[in-house]
């Protein structure tokens, strides 16, 4: 049975699809089989992340509507051959989905991948909602800071209360906490909360803290997820969520602020 | 609307009886000190009707009603099944007249004596508080999530996030931190009381009485429990 991890926040622009594009393809590039479903029906963003706009035909709703088989309208990455894209539409709205129809195609997508990766939109509404009642397993995404927090809480109690799971009374999703564009200088100046004040507030396991980072805006932009620049701190910080998401104890990194040492100060970083 | 500033409507109490079986003034005190002596503070100012049916016409409406006031009871009129002229002389002497439900005469006896027993037994037990049971709630309550314990108190294992609103009827326990709303007391009990291991709450309110978050500066982030005295929400720590 493939794994459908949801990947949602409650709040907008916290890095929910940056984050579902980097885990993706670091899930395949490990050698699993990954569809990654864009949810977020009216505001398609995926596929700009993932560099594959141009090739968008058929999108999730024509698959729902029986418009365009699975096969159509998913998507193959070019640099990945086991990860594919379903795009969502850009012209429909969020109540074309229903949950008859999501549950059959995620029922068909789980015979084909080891994992759906489904990208939730914003907010607490039907989309959101639609995005999560099938999961297994939920990555919470949070920026260090209140309003993300609260949002993220809600969206935990969503979690435990409206999903599948919880409506036929199975175990509950399995849930993870991923924090988002931290900046440990900040925290140390106390302008934005730490790792241990979020995981105090939410109590999920922490599954990774992803630094701040000017590539992930530039990877966005180039539609490379940014899990493929190796060299930047984002990059490693999610190749280290994908590890520990497959099982891997990894350390943690990025947590402090970097002291600057006299080269780098010399020669200006 | 002319009466905009007021409103009349029906309300049922429960009033305590006193039924007086003579009606010799220095027999009734001397019981009736010797009863409010058991429990002083339960019989202060409590509202009392006198029953007058077992006695003859004879008697002095206004002794009684000062006696009774002189025993710190609040005096509200007389009541029992008496004859129209008897009520109506009672209320040409301007004292109100309670009327109660018709019941017959056979069981009235029954009844009068179940009242009189059911009133003993509560001078010991009405000046604690009413016996709860406890609703559990396991793991943490989440921002936008509400949990009511109706006629229970409610223990919480697990923290209430801020934005979730936790109400009980009885007392609130809460075995983590203390973000949220907690409302105990909800349906007016001046004893309900607030536990719980870190207090970063945005509302405590108790029987009516509430404080926001800046009125918890004192104890904020430790270990408290909070009740009222006098009408007043205080704050304790519990370690």
């Amino acid at each position: 049975m493939a794994r459908i991890i949801v990947v949602t926040s409650g709040k907008g622009g916290v890095g929910k699809t940056t984050s579902s594009a980097a885990i993706g393809l670091g899930l395949a590039l490990k050698g699993n089989k990954v569809v990654l479903i864009d949810f977020d029906i009216g505001l398609r963003n995926l596929d700009l992340i993932m560099g594959c706009e141009r090739r968008v035909v058929y999108d999730f709703v024509n698959v729902i509507n029986g418009e365009a088989t699975l096969n159509q309208a998913l998507i193959k990455d070019k640099r990945v051959s086991s990860l594919s894209i379903l795009p969502a539409s850009q012209t429909r709205d969020k109540d074309a989905l229903n949950k008859e129809n999501v549950g059959k195609v995620l029922e068909d997508l789980g015979k084909l991948y080891d994992y759906i990766i489904c990208d939730s939109p914003a907010g607490i509404e039907a989309g959101a909602m639609m995005a999560l009642y099938y999961a297994d397993e939920a990555i919470v995404t949070t920026n260090p800071e209140v309003s993300s927090v609260r949002d993220s809480d809600r969206i935990l109690g969503m979690l435990a209360s409206r999903s599948r799971r919880a409506e036929l009374g199975l175990d509950p999703i399995k849930e993870h906490l991923l924090l988002t564009r931290y900046s440990p200088k900040r925290v140390e100046e106390g302008e934005m909360l730490s790792v241990e004040d979020v995981e105090d507030i939410l109590s999920i396991p922490l599954l990774g803290v992803i630094p701040e980072s000017q590539a992930v805006l530039k990877a966005s932009n180039a539609g490379e997820p940014v899990i493929l620049d190796t060299e930047s701190d984002a990059g490693k910080a999610y190749q280290d969520v994908v590890d520990r998401l497959l099982g891997e104890t990894v350390d943690f990194r990025f947590l402090v602020a970097e002291k600057k040492g006299i080269f780098s100060r010399m020669f200006g970083g | 609307m002319a009466d905009a500033s007021i409103e009349f409507k029906g309300t049922s109490f429960t009033l305590s009886v006193l039924h007086l079986k003579t009606s010799d003034l220095a027999d009734i005190r001397a019981d009736l000190v010797n009863k409010v002596a058991q429990a002083p503070d339960f019989f202060y100012l409590v509202p009392i009707v006198v029953n007058i049916e077992k006695l003859d016409c004879s008697i002095d409406y206004q002794a009684i009603k000062t006696l009774i006031e002189e025993l710190n009871f609040t005096f509200v009129g007389f009541t029992g099944s008496v004859t129209k002229e008897q009520r109506k002389l009672i209320r040409d002497l301007g004292f109100s007249f309670v009327n109660t439900t018709k019941v017959n005469t056979s069981q009235k006896a029954a009844i009068v004596e179940e009242v009189v027993t059911a009133k003993t037994e509560k001078i010991v037990e009405a000046p604690q508080s009413p016996l709860y049971t406890d609703k559990v709630h396991r793991g943490q309550i989440r921002s936008g999530q509400q949990v009511y314990a109706k006629d229970q108190n409610l223990v919480i294992i697990g923290s209430v996030s801020a934005g979730a609103e936790v109400i009980a009827d009885g007392n609130i326990h809460v075995y983590g931190s203390l973000r949220g709303r907690a409302i105990a007391g909800a349906q007016g009990h001046h004893k309900a009381q607030i536990y719980c291991q870190k207090l970063e709450a945005e509302l405590v309110s108790i029987n009516g009485n509430y404080w926001l978050s800046e009125s918890m500066e004192q104890h904020w982030g430790s270990p408290v429990y909070i009740h009222l005295t006098d009408s007043e929400l205080t704050s304790s720590k519990l370690i």
